[in-house]
């Protein structure tokens, strides 16, 4: 009763504006309103340029506040109600895509040049996807993180389908709206449920803030437990596991990924997907978590924890399955990255086990820095091939690799870094990234899950180390030049290769950053 | 300083060396030529750097670790960058930085496509396997044992024979998915510590220390699936029968550079991890796979003999030797006593300079010829004396003829396998007289070989007119001609400072509660 009481007073007062949380979210916004303004004042040939510069800008300008958070932010905190959180977890997932956005630019680039794409419009496009995406990283509220994920969708729905003229791009945006749109509406009517759900447990108005969400699904006094709550779960459960690209829900991937342009796939398989997860995570851990004094809790909670169990096992092999027998490139990637969110999950499920505060902040800050990685690496790796795929992506099969190691050696041997680290070899981001999730997952008993995940990894050997044998193996028979590379993706290109080495060399700095998270929880026994 | 550092230094000087090499031949556009004597430079330099650990004095008189340096690398995990030395690993670093300037300079004239590249890698591989040998925090040296398959998978795979692509792919899988589950068994041992002991760690040290004082104690279920995830990693290393596949066809299609550094260094990370980590982490677990793993070493030694035998490629055949010559190495290993854990290791050595010499003959004979199959030669003694001469003292060493260094090694191997405590009395005789019969095959199969490629008449007119050794070449072999009969004849300053640490490791294995290791079958 006190609970439903404090809730109803909590309702009547004002929102408690605080714009200062939400800095990043507001700076990168205004950065992607400004960027529409002046791409119209600005001639053509400077268009890419100018509004490249003000999306990095924009970025920058919200990294740099992140961080300053970061040395402010000592506890928890909540705004607008709680509609919006401060914690660690959301400050390195914001930071993750600060890095993908920033790196996409600088990708882009040339892209845009060579389509001759209206410049302005992409990058605009892509700074309201990043804003999404920071929202769902951010929100404390069923509301706000559907809110950003929508954001995030229709940007991206528009940049896969952005090269208007090919066929390829078409399909993938279509089929990427569509699928896209049916897993939104799985999670709203998920979330939906949930509300009806709540309402039922005690009677009063239902919730969708996460931290009130966890008081009524642990409330001692529940009356009868409601399957609305399961079948809320589920459904959510599934809407996500399509945005982050799950098996059995990863179909629309290699689709989607092999006919958007090339820059647009390295965006959408870094960026989305973390906030997927960041989003996930939030609500399954925060929400439904485990509760040992109510028993109904608790079966909520190792229902979510088996199914997502299944899931990662599902999705890793099915990934790395289907990757083996792949003869594009991109459409390799593309399994891959569903392989990665695999690797990902095994972090999670880690996560959801860890009764313990601070092994579950160590959980979850393992798979905010194997997202990181799988970005830097994977972003690294799109660059080359945005490269080497030229104008109109029409270099992506694997025989267009035909022995390119030598004839551009620079480029080769930064994809080749690029897939090591994809595998997993020791000195690279993607090792360090491995050792956390599964570390963190052997922490917690699953023995079985991780050597799943390591004979994965085996899987994964042949189709990394495929690509580097036909490049450096094997001899062209066709000539080839090797392509002029322009500032901005050498940039990145090096970004990211001192990034893999960073992160798998020196990850300590990093993961103590990512580390301590305290999440906004809601105090239960 | 330096005392401190001497490790670190002998790691990074090669990487180094590769960085220079590659911005210098990038710079000067025609720099390529000059990347060997820049290889040749910095190996030399870590050659010399590497002697300097023999005066860390006193590894007859203890075990401990010398030319420690210990400092956090990543404190979230609690791993540390912990290197240091024993008597053990003292012999395989320098080994290793024996043999890396004798193969720069064997590539001198070999390798003519992409040179930089070539050396880089070399240096890139000599590293990673300095780093192996001296890394004391188990997450440090999985890190080395996998960063070296890279560079090696480049070597093969672009500089090889014909069938490199196929060569390349296995040694790399079957290598990297082996160890994989060495990693599982790592972070399994940091929470076992974490559960016990109060704090989780990966550093070798600790972990020993804990284990002796039993603050930490590994249950035998424990110690199974451990020793099993370590002993999968490395027996694929070594290579242990029936894991041995890949190695011929990584040894034959490899350059000659790459044979020499596969056979000499390589293969004995894997026995090198056998000894340090399986043997005196999981000592129970060692004791219960003992016979498992003495009966596939025994196997290993009759079956790599016969399988060389017939082998039609010359180097085919030295590369089936090893398998042979492995197999004596995990053999003393796992006879738990003094005699043949000493003689496995000086096995090791003895097998990387042996072995070495004979993949060096070999490329030498290859240069010339373009073929390696044994029935292209015969009569090769009349046109190059000085190659004969050389090929049939190399080939003696790795028979093990006496007053030869292969000798001692096998010697104190069937030694101490003819008292091991390991197995019952009986069937440690049967195994070192099955073993035995392993010296005798490689008589059989290297002297045969001799015979078919040096003596007889000249068969083939192609060979008539071959040119006999240079001088880089004999500069080459004879260092290592010179420390065949130095290990020979004067094996006291190499076993005695391995003594202690291997009695150490020795000690781990025997030592039980309950006394008879016999007793535990």
């Amino acid at each position: 009763m006190n609970l439903c009481l404090a809730m109803q007073t909590a309702q009547a007062v004002s929102p408690d504006i605080n714009f200062a949380l939400i800095m990043p979210e507001l700076l990168v916004s205004v950065a992607g309103v400004l960027v529409m303004l002046v791409d119209a004042f600005t001639r053509r040939s400077n268009q890419r340029w100018v509004t490249g510069l003000l999306s990095l800008v924009g970025l920058g300008a919200a990294a740099a506040v992140c961080v300053l958070m970061w040395d402010d932010q000592t506890t928890a905190r909540e705004a607008f109600n709680g509609m919006i959180v401060l914690d660690r977890m959301r400050l390195s997932f914001t930071l993750v895509f600060l890095v993908v956005s920033a790196l996409t630019v600088l990708i882009s680039m040339i892209w845009v040049e060579w389509e001759h794409l209206p410049a302005g419009e992409f990058h605009s496009l892509l700074l309201f996807a990043t804003v999404g995406m920071m929202f769902m990283a951010s929100g404390g509220d069923l509301v706000i993180i559907f809110l950003g994920l929508e954001l995030l969708s229709i940007a991206t729905y528009v940049m896969a389908g952005f090269r208007r003229t090919d066929l390829r791009s078409n399909e993938s945006s279509m089929k990427y709206f569509i699928l896209g749109a049916f897993s939104s509406a799985f999670l709203l009517y998920g979330i939906a449920l949930v509300y009806g759900g709540t309402s039922l447990l005690n009677g009063g108005a239902g919730t969708t803030n996460i931290k009130e969400l966890a008081l009524r699904v642990g409330a001692e006094n529940a009356l009868a437990y409601p399957a609305l709550l399961y079948a809320g779960a589920a459904l959510m459960l599934v809407g996500f596991g399509f945005k982050i690209a799950t098996a059995p829900f990863h179909v629309w991937t290699p689709d989607v990924y092999e006919g958007a342009p090339t820059p647009v796939t390295a965006f959408m398989a870094a960026g989305p997907k973390a906030s997927g997860f960041a989003a996930f995570m939030r609500v399954f851990l925060f929400g439904f978590p485990f509760i040992a004094a109510t028993t109904n809790a608790a079966q909520l909670h190792s229902a979510w924890l088996n199914a997502l169990w299944l899931l990662a096992i599902l999705t890793m092999s099915v990934g790395n399955l289907a990757a083996l027998v792949q003869n594009n490139v991109k459409r390799m990637l593309a399994y891959s990255s569903i392989a990665h969110a695999g690797y990902a999950l095994v972090g999670f499920v880690a996560a959801g086990q860890a009764r313990d505060e601070t092994l579950q902040s160590d959980a979850i800050a393992a798979v905010a820095f194997y997202l990181l990685a799988y970005a830097v690496m994977n972003l690294g790796a799109f660059a080359v091939v945005t490269l080497i795929a030229r104008s109109g992506d029409r270099r992506t099969e694997i025989e267009d690799y035909n022995g390119i190691g030598f004839t551009a050696p620079a480029l080769s041997f930064a994809l080749t870094l690029f897939l090591l680290s994809l595998l997993g070899i020791p000195l690279t981001a993607g090792f360090m990234g491995k050792v956390m999730v599964f570390r963190a997952a052997l922490d917690q008993g699953f023995v079985g899950l991780v050597v799943i995940g390591v004979l994965n990894t085996a899987i994964s050997v042949y189709y990394y180390l495929r690509l580097i044998v036909v490049m450096f193996f094997r001899e062209r028979s066709t000539a080839w030049s090797a392509p002029a590379v322009p500032v901005s993706v050498a940039l990145a290109i090096i970004i990211t290769v001192l990034g893999v080495f960073y992160l798998g060399i020196f990850p300590g700095q990093v993961l103590d950053a990512f580390r301590s998270a305290q999440p906004v929880v809601s105090q239960l026994k | 300083m330096l005392q401190r550092s001497l490790l670190t230094i002998l790691v990074l000087l090669p990487v180094v060396g590769a960085i220079a090499a590659v911005a210098y031949g990038m710079a000067a556009h025609r720099g390529e030529p000059a990347a060997k004597w820049i290889a040749l430079g910095f190996s030399t330099a870590t050659f010399a750097l590497s002697l300097m650990l023999l005066t860390g004095g006193g590894y007859a008189d203890s075990a401990a670790f010398r030319f420690e340096q210990n400092v956090p690398w990543i404190g979230a995990i609690g791993a540390r960058y912990h290197v240091g030395v024993d008597g053990i690993s003292l012999w395989l670093v320098i080994l290793t930085t024996l043999l890396v300037p004798i193969s720069i300079v064997s590539s001198w004239h070999a390798v003519e496509k992409r040179p930089l590249a070539f050396y880089a890698f070399i240096l890139l591989l000599e590293s990673a396997m300095i780093g192996v040998f001296v890394s004391l925090d188990l997450l440090v040296f999985y890190l080395f044992f996998e960063a070296s398959l890279v560079p090696m998978f480049f070597l093969i795979g672009v500089w090889g024979g014909e069938r490199r692509i196929y060569a390349a792919a296995k040694f790399f899988i079957f290598t990297a998915v082996g160890s994989l589950l060495m990693l599982v068994g790592i972070i399994a041992l940091y929470y076992i510590h974490l559960r016990q002991a109060g704090f989780g760690t990966f550093d070798y040290t600790t972990l020993l220390a804990s284990l002796r004082s039993s603050q930490m104690v590994l249950g035998s279920d424990a110690q199974f699936w451990l020793f099993l995830a370590f002993a999968i990693a490395f027996a694929i290393k070594v290579p242990l029968f029936p894991f041995h596949t890949w190695l011929p066809d990584a040894h034959t299609e490899a350059p000659t550079a790459g044979s020499v550094i596969l056979a000499g260094v390589l293969l004995k990370m894997g026995t090198y991890g056998l000894m340090r980590f399986n043997l005196a982490l999981f000592p129970d677990a060692s004791r219960y796979f003992a016979w498992v793993m003495i009966t596939l070493a025994v196997v290993g030694i009759i079956y790599g003999a016969l399988v060389a035998m017939v082998q039609p490629d010359v180097k085919r055949l030295v590369a089936y030797s090893s398998v042979s010559h492995m197999g004596f190495v995990v053999l003393g290993l796992f006879s738990f006593t003094e005699q043949g854990m000493q003689g496995s290791l000086y096995q090791m050595l003895n097998h990387g300079v042996s072995t070495g010499a004979l993949f060096l003959l070999v490329g030498m004979i290859y240069e010339r010829r373009h073929t390696r199959l044994i029935s292209e030669f015969g009569g090769l003694a009349k046109p190059m004396p000085w190659f004969a001469t050389l090929f049939v003292f190399a080939s003696l060493s790795s028979v093990g003829l006496p007053i030869l260094n292969g000798f001692i090694g096998e010697f104190l191997i069937m030694l101490g396998m003819w008292t091991s405590p390991a197995l019952s009395q009986t069937w440690a005789r049967v195994a070192t007289m099955l073993a035995a019969t392993g010296v005798i095959w490689a008589a059989v199969y290297m002297l045969w070989m001799l015979q078919r490629v040096l003596f007889g008449r000249v068969k083939n007119e192609k060979n008539k007119r071959l040119t006999d050794l240079n001088w880089r070449e004999m500069g080459l072999l004879l260092p290592l001609l010179a420390l065949m009969i130095y290990m020979g004849v004067y094996p006291r300053p190499f076993l005695n400072r391995s003594r202690a640490a291997v009695e150490l490791v020795r000690s781990r294995v025997v030592a039980t509660e309950g006394g008879g290791v016999i007793a535990e079958r």
